[in-house]
């Protein structure tokens, strides 16, 4: 799992690589947690290049996305692929959490 | 410092050397680091292991009369095991050296004993002996935590129905297999008023003693309220809400909980962010349960969960499983899939519900090979007899 961090119209933008599950969800978690800072009001996780996230990882996506919602920050997710889409729409989370189909979408709309 | 002092044997033919060892060493003696303890052979240093508890290191001469020193570090382990030995030989014996090493002592210094030389090499030693003892303690630390984790899936198996309804209308089979001592994954068969079953299927995000803790929690929530209300949705709602209360650590559960009435076949049911269940027809045909508009419980406080009901055709099967199955890899990092689990049934519809469940846990299995468990696998099977 690798994580890499952009910015555009004020909108951080997170990549992620690889898969989430149980044995490194803590590191996603922190690896999040460091890349977000305490000024953004906007953030994106990019999971293109994701290929499996497990339970695990939807409970960090959860966390994050309480965090966010505390700090009146947006919150979005993009590009995922249809296997993962299926595990948020399975779960029910794709109703709390907008996932948008491509990250120039997802910018355009919760972006400046 | 005030700790006890360190207890250090030395062992040596030579009648002065106590006598040097003493005045060399005594501000380390007075200020309580080391005590000194002394015999002239091997024997006497038997005699004084045994005497003296806990003397943490021998300092030992190599030939010496009665029993020399290799000897006695052959000894050493059968009385104190964790004792550390440090050997004294001449200048260049390193045969004698060697096998010194090869019976187990940990380090060696030469004669004429050069006192800074032996100062390093027993301090260097002690520290070694420290940790040694702090690693014993951390293990015995996790055999009782791995006693302890084996309690608690004794505990989680316990609360598991092992006893399922068998009646001229249906048949009914459920087990689990955790991937770890303790799982996330519970499943529940209670009868209901009117001689209608509860069925239930549960996977809580992640895995170990966390999950395992809102497993039971959730478990018995759903239980009361099965008991409670009669609609799946309405069921779903209360123990979502209570989940929700107090959820700090953002742990959630998805949950199918249906309610099936064995004379009629239908099955009223409430999808809580499962994956959906399947329903296999006596062909081997298979087809997914519509969901419910639902998200898994614990997530979102005051949400309002659908119901649907489906109705079970003699000799269909309705099949609730966990991800554990659909998710499980290979060594290709392939998953199992929705389309593999139903070609388990396609060609061989099983004729009880045990042995589907022994189907697709086989068939599990055999797919992922060597790949190891990551996921909690459970099934919970329903079958419409043929009255």
């Amino acid at each position: 799992m690798e994580i890499s961090v952009d910015r555009a119209n004020e909108v951080l933008i997170a990549k992620v690589e690889g898969r989430i599950d149980g044995a490194n969800a803590r590191e996603f978690e922190d690896a999040l947690n460091g890349a977000i800072g305490e000024d953004d009001s906007k953030v994106l996780l990019d999971f293109s290049a994701l290929s499996y996230i497990s339970s695990a990882g939807l409970r960090v996506i959860l966390l994050i996305a309480r965090l966010l919602q505390k700090r009146n920050a947006a919150f979005a997710l993009c590009s995922l692929s249809d296997p993962i889409r299926e595990v948020f729409e399975i779960s029910g989370f794709d109703k709390i959490i907008s996932i948008h189909d491509s990250q120039a979408e997802a910018v355009d709309k919760i972006g400046r | 410092m005030t700790q006890t002092p360190y207890k250090i044997l030395v062992v040596d033919d030579e009648p002065d050397l106590e006598h040097l060892m003493r005045q060399r060493m005594r501000r380390d003696v007075r200020s309580g680091l080391y005590t000194l303890y002394f015999a002239q052979n091997g024997v006497e240093a038997l005699e004084r292991l045994n005497e003296v508890p806990d003397i943490d290191m021998v300092l030992s001469d190599i030939n010496m009369p009665r029993m020399d020193g290799l000897t006695l570090l052959a000894q050493i382990p059968n009385i104190a095991p964790d004792i550390r030995a440090v050997v004294v030989s001449a200048y260049g014996d390193m045969k004698n050296i060697r096998t010194a090493m090869n019976r187990g002592a940990f380090d060696f210094i030469t004669k004429p004993i050069d006192f800074q030389d032996l100062r390093v090499t027993i301090e260097r030693t002690l520290k070694n002996m420290e940790e040694w003892r702090e690693a014993l303690e951390s293990r015995d630390k996790l055999v009782r935590l791995q006693n302890e984790l084996n309690v608690a899936s004794k505990m989680q198996q316990s609360i598991l129905p092992t006893e399922f309804p068998d009646s001229d209308h249906c048949e009914i089979y459920a087990n689990m297999e955790p991937a770890r001592e303790v799982g996330g994954d519970f499943f529940d068969v209670f009868g209901l008023p009117g001689g209608k079953i509860a069925l239930a299927i549960a996977d809580v995000s992640d895995k170990g003693v966390p999950a395992a803790l809102f497993m039971m929690s959730s478990r018995t929530l759903l239980k009361g309220s099965a008991i409670g209300a009669i609609e799946p949705g309405a069921v779903l709602k209360e123990v979502n809400d209570l989940l929700t209360e107090e959820n700090e650590a953002a742990m959630f559960v998805t949950t199918f909980y249906a309610v099936y009435n064995p004379q009629t076949g239908q099955v009223d049911y409430s999808n809580g962010g499962h994956n959906p269940p399947l329903v296999v027809h006596s062909d081997g045909s298979s087809t997914l349960l519509p969901g419910t508009d639902g998200l898994a419980l614990g997530v979102f406080p005051g949400v309002n969960f659908g119901q649907s009901a489906v109705v079970l055709s003699p000799g269909d099967l309705l099949l609730l499983y966990t991800d554990g199955v659909t998710e499980a890899m290979n060594a290709d990092g392939e998953e199992f899939g929705m389309d593999r689990l139903q070609a388990v049934f396609a060609d061989d519809p099983p004729g009880s519900t045990e042995d589907a469940n022994k189907a697709v846990f086989k068939a599990v299995h055999e797919f992922a090979g060597e790949t190891p468990q990551s996921d909690d696998i459970t099934c919970v099977t329903v079958l419409q007899r043929q009255v």
